[in-house]
């Protein structure tokens, strides 16, 4: 299992592996016009994303970031998380910490990103765990169907990235 | 007369500002404005071209596509030499995604004025063909009418780049990066550029200037992204052969010590190169080191994983005993992928064995007692380890023996579910097979994952329907189907899955349609690029910019092009063989029962109410259904509907004949370096010798020779089959004829008979079922009485072959034959093709 910077070439994987694992697609669409959101991303920000691959060079898990793109003159910078996910079949290895940790380290040398943003539904207790407990974030609650086409709550979570 | 030729072009000035206006309204997209403006100036003036070229181009907007085009091209017409007419119609061109008509365009009105943003256009068009030559012709004007532009300069470079002429790459580089001023230190875009200009003269080979560009930068902070530093530098310290080469990757490994690269890095460095993708070789010396890295980053799996490739005899025994058992008791699922390719060394196979049925034991006797040191779940993952390690040996009843074991102890692991199933596929029974990964699907109904497996599962079992109700459980609620949002979202799975089901259940049209469906995701792939050209460049993004152009250029030999190319060309060939295929199959739609066809109402009726909901949404700012005629439709024309749902006009060769199809579709595959895949070459020939293109057949012939060899089974049909149609070929000219015929020597023995040929082919492979199935299609070509070629058939189930292979009857009644012999499973059952 390996970890590395995402490449253009990984986005047909990173979408197989997101259509076997999140409920719905992100509004992908909105986010990026009508370009493939992985493309969109890579292509913007080149450091930011990065993906697990098994032995066979399938994409197993990966990490879709971006700094955030509506900050104003003055304000600090910061990333943002767009989405995440791992395997069911590739649990248990500390896949998805390793992507984050990663992520974060470049959001903060690169582009000197202060803190970092996602979202995370509130049954989504893995996840919450991963941010809240393991990597410390600090959470609020977001109003009602801003992020899940379901009407979920969903928590907005920041991770300070001043230590890095 | 010149009074009236000079009124054509040039308008007085009233008119002319009310075309400037219209420009404006056009840029500005304020459509029914625009319109009313050049309605009035084509009032007085209804020849103008360029007026009424612009209204055309804004009607495209306003969604009157037919009409619009057909006033563009009048305009054009009535204006050659009018940069603005033939921009438009370059524009209406591309947006069809017909780029190369629209480079023509362009390229027509760059004659007339070398206008920037039909330069900028003009430069995507060409990278986006490929044609580099004058891409560097069109940078180099660009950057002579505004050399003050950053993105100028580096846009030729990069055109040189990517024109293969590195040395002028590098000079434009220097030029402009000495004409900078005021840099701003860790700015992003000067960042990509260094790394750029870094890249090039590592290309170049000239490291030692690489090097201390990279070293003086980093410093300085010019460049920001510290893992692309370390990266570039432990790359060209390698190349340099360089003593800090080892300290650069260990450098990487303390940023990353997840990654498999970096290791291979520094034990290259120090003398140990080991071939990527080798599963077995055993080096004390690297052992050591990887020894010695693991206890720096004990959280790190890849360096334990690298010690079990790197050791053997009992220091492999001893570390893979503490990496499986570890493994275990974390209870990691993921465990027999990451061992598997251990297994090609048979020495570790066996010991892998050994080591997990000890382990087994161990485990049983420490979860059943009841102060157990270890958790039950450690010994439910053993099972599962032993049951996949046997499975993938050959040992289906072994490995079932012990997953029913698993289930017994904890029936609600979704892994002991789908691993069952998975044995069960395996040994052919694939509705069994399904129904276990269903069971795990329930398990978890929020998991995507096993409510993937389960649809794939039920489409191996052909059951088609069933999996759609599945997969829908997760689509879009207002998709027209659970399928239309699958192939939205580009699911590569799911369509060739779902084109397979049909083709076992005897649809082929249906099946093609899967297939088609997945090239024109590749289209969409390789037109999603065009944006990047500009987009990337104004960002400085180089680096993943040519990253991405080297991908495009070969995305059609990714497995999912491949296969829907070849099987959908197999399906357009048996076709055109045989009409009477299609015609059996329209018979079997019509008498489509009359609850499917409410069914199908229903679904249409589903589908326009979505359509309708889709198109009222529009925009996200909520514009209401009145501001349609305002509303932008774009250039690019709308999604057609599809007006053969059944697939069986493709199949007919309605519209484009069948063989042209699938041409289309192995096209893009002749240039990508699938040199090895049998498959492809053996389709090419298929589609080549029936359009009567026989020297691209025989070289085809050839090509899938040399890739599978002349044994290979599918290659003796072809041989056979190149003879037989030769024998046919009298009227061929030269110097056609002798090329061919030299060309069947090579493949033939010529002084054999091709009965002869096929009946030694047979004898030589009896054992083999692929072989006597194609000895049995031989000699169907020859024209074999039908008893005979049955006869070979059926020989298989007179004999003790290990018949694990599925075959398919060549003659009708069409039927397949599916043995597992070591699990005493046979499938057999008829296809409806057969009247």
């Amino acid at each position: 299992m390996n970890i590395r910077p995402a490449r253009p070439e990984d986005q047909p994987g990173m979408q197989a592996c997101n259509l076997r694992n999140l409920p719905e697609k992100l509004h992908f669409e909105i986010l990026c016009g009508n370009v493939q959101p992985y493309m969109y991303h890579v292509m913007t920000w080149p450091g930011l994303s990065f993906v697990a691959e098994d032995q066979k060079g399938r994409i197993v898990g990966y990490i879709l970031a971006k700094m955030d793109e509506d900050t104003k003159e003055g304000e600090r910078s910061h990333g943002h998380v767009t989405s995440i996910s791992v395997l069911r079949a590739y649990r248990r290895l500390g896949i998805a910490k390793k992507l984050m940790l990663q992520s974060q380290e470049a959001m903060a040398s690169i582009y000197k990103a202060s803190y970092v943003s996602l979202h995370v539904r509130k049954s989504n207790r893995a996840a919450l765990g991963l941010y809240r407990d393991t990597l410390g974030s600090k959470s609020r609650i977001l109003r009602r169907d801003t992020v899940n086409a379901d009407g979920e709550d969903a928590y907005a979570m920041q991770l300070s990235l001043a230590d890095l | 007369m010149s009074k009236a030729l000079a009124n054509k072009k040039v308008l007085p000035s009233r008119e002319a500002g009310l075309f400037k206006e219209l420009l404006n309204l056009y840029e500005g997209r304020q459509l029914k404005k625009g319109l009313k403006t050049a309605d009035t100036i084509l009032k007085k003036f209804p020849e103008h071209g360029e007026t009424i070229c612009m209204k055309g181009l804004v009607l495209v907007h306003m969604g009157r596509r037919e009409e619009g085009i057909d006033l563009v091209k009048k305009g054009v017409r009535l204006d050659l030499t009018s940069h603005i007419v033939w921009h438009v119609f370059g524009l209406i061109q591309k947006g069809e995604k017909n780029y190369e008509e629209a480079l023509k365009s362009y390229s027509q009105a760059l004659r007339f004025d070398k206008n920037i943003n039909i330069l900028r256009d003009a430069a995507s068009l060409q990278t986006q063909l490929r044609s580099y030559e004058s891409l560097v012709e069109t940078r180099h004007t660009l950057l002579r009418l505004r050399p003050n532009l950053r993105q100028h300069w580096v846009g030729l470079s990069v055109a040189h780049y990517l024109n293969g002429n590195l040395k002028e790459a590098k000079v434009v580089l220097e030029k402009y990066l000495a004409t900078l001023k005021n840099v701003p230190s860790h700015d992003v875009e000067q960042s990509e550029t260094l790394l750029y200009y870094i890249h090039v003269l590592e290309e170049l080979g000239e490291y030692t200037e690489a090097l201390s560009l990279l070293d003086s930068h980093s410093r300085n902070r010019d460049i920001v992204d510290k893992t692309a530093i370390s990266e570039t530098r432990a790359r060209l310290l390698t190349k340099l052969s360089s003593p800090e080469a080892s300290e650069a990757w260990h450098t990487l490994l303390e940023r990353n010590s997840d990654c498999h690269t970096y290791y291979l890095g520094y034990l290259a460095s120090h003398g140990h190169p080991i071939p990527p993708s080798t599963p077995s070789h055993p080096d004390p010396d690297a052992l050591a080191l990887i020894s010695s890295l693991t206890t720096e980053f004990p959280r790190a799996r890849a360096s334990k994983r690298l010690g079990l490739v790197l050791s053997e005899g009992d220091e492999f025994k001893s570390r893979a005993e503490e990496y499986i058992k570890g493994s275990l008791v974390k209870g990691i699922p993921s465990l027999f992928s990451d061992l598997k390719s251990l297994y090609t060394d048979n020495a570790k196979c066996t010991a892998i064995e050994e080591i997990v049925e000890r382990l087994q034991v161990e485990f049983k006797d420490a979860s059943s007692s009841p102060k157990g040191s270890e958790e039950p779940t450690t010994y439910l993952w053993t099972l599962y380890l032993l049951a996949q390690h046997h499975s993938a040996l050959g040992r289906h009843s072994k490995a079932l023996e012990l997953l029913e074991e698993a289930l017994a102890h904890t029936p609600t692991l979704p892994e002991l579910h789908i691993f069952k199933g998975r044995v069960l596929k395996r040994a052919g029974d694939y509705w069994g097979a399904a129904a276990c990964v269903n069971e795990a699907r329930v398990l978890d109904g929020q998991d995507r994952f096993l409510n993937t497996k389960t649809g794939k599962y039920l489409l191996r079992a052909g059951c088609v329907k069933e999996a759609g109700d599945v997969f829908g459980l997760f689509t879009k609620k207002d998709a027209a189907s659970p399928g239309v949002d699958l192939e939205d979202m580009q699911s590569m799975l799911y369509l060739l899955e779902e084109a397979r089901a049909h083709e076992t259940n005897g649809q082929p049209n249906l099946a093609l349609k899967k297939y088609m469906a997945v090239k024109r995701i590749y289209n969409e792939i390789e037109d999603d690029q065009y944006d990047f050209h500009g987009y990337c460049l104004r960002k400085f993004n180089i680096m993943t910019y040519l990253r991405m152009l080297k991908w495009e250029d070969t995305v059609r030999s990714q497995a999912p092009y491949v296969t829907a190319a070849v099987n959908g060309a197999n399906i357009l060939v048996a076709s055109y063989d045989d009409p009477e295929i299609v015609k059996s199959l329209a018979v079997a739609h019509e008498q489509l029962s009359s609850t499917s066809k409410k069914a199908a109402k229903k679904a249409k009726k589903k589908a326009a109410v979505a359509a309708a909901a889709a198109a009222k949404m529009g925009g996200l700012d909520g514009k209401t259904p009145q501001q349609h005629s305002n509303e932008d439709k774009g250039l690019e024309p709308p999604t057609a509907k599809d007006e053969d749902p059944e697939g069986l006009k493709a199949l007919t060769g309605e519209g484009t004949p069948v063989l042209e199809q699938a041409w289309k579709l192995l096209q893009p595959l002749l240039e990508v370096g699938l040199e090895e895949n049998v498959e492809v070459w053996l389709a090419v020939y298929d589609v080549a010798i029936r359009r009567g293109r026989y020297l691209q057949a025989v070289g085809a012939l050839e090509k899938a020779k040399k890739a599978g060899g002349e044994e290979h089974p599918e290659v003796h049909v072809r041989v056979v089959d190149l003879k037989q149609r030769a024998a046919t070929l009298s009227d061929l000219k030269e110097p056609v004829k002798s090329v061919l015929e030299e060309a069947i020597k090579k493949l033939y023995p010529v002084e054999v008979s091709p009965e002869t040929f096929n009946s030694q082919y047979l004898q030589k492979h009896s054992q083999d079922p692929k072989a006597v199935i194609a000895a049995a299609r031989a000699s169907k070509i020859l024209n074999a009485p039908v008893e005979e070629v049955d006869g070979t058939v059926f020989s298989l189930l007179n004999t003790d072959i290990n018949l694990s292979v599925k075959v398919r009857s060549p003659s009708p009644p069409l039927f397949h034959l599916y043995f597992r012999s070591d699990v005493a499973m046979c499938t057999m059952y008829r296809t409806p093709w057969s009247p």
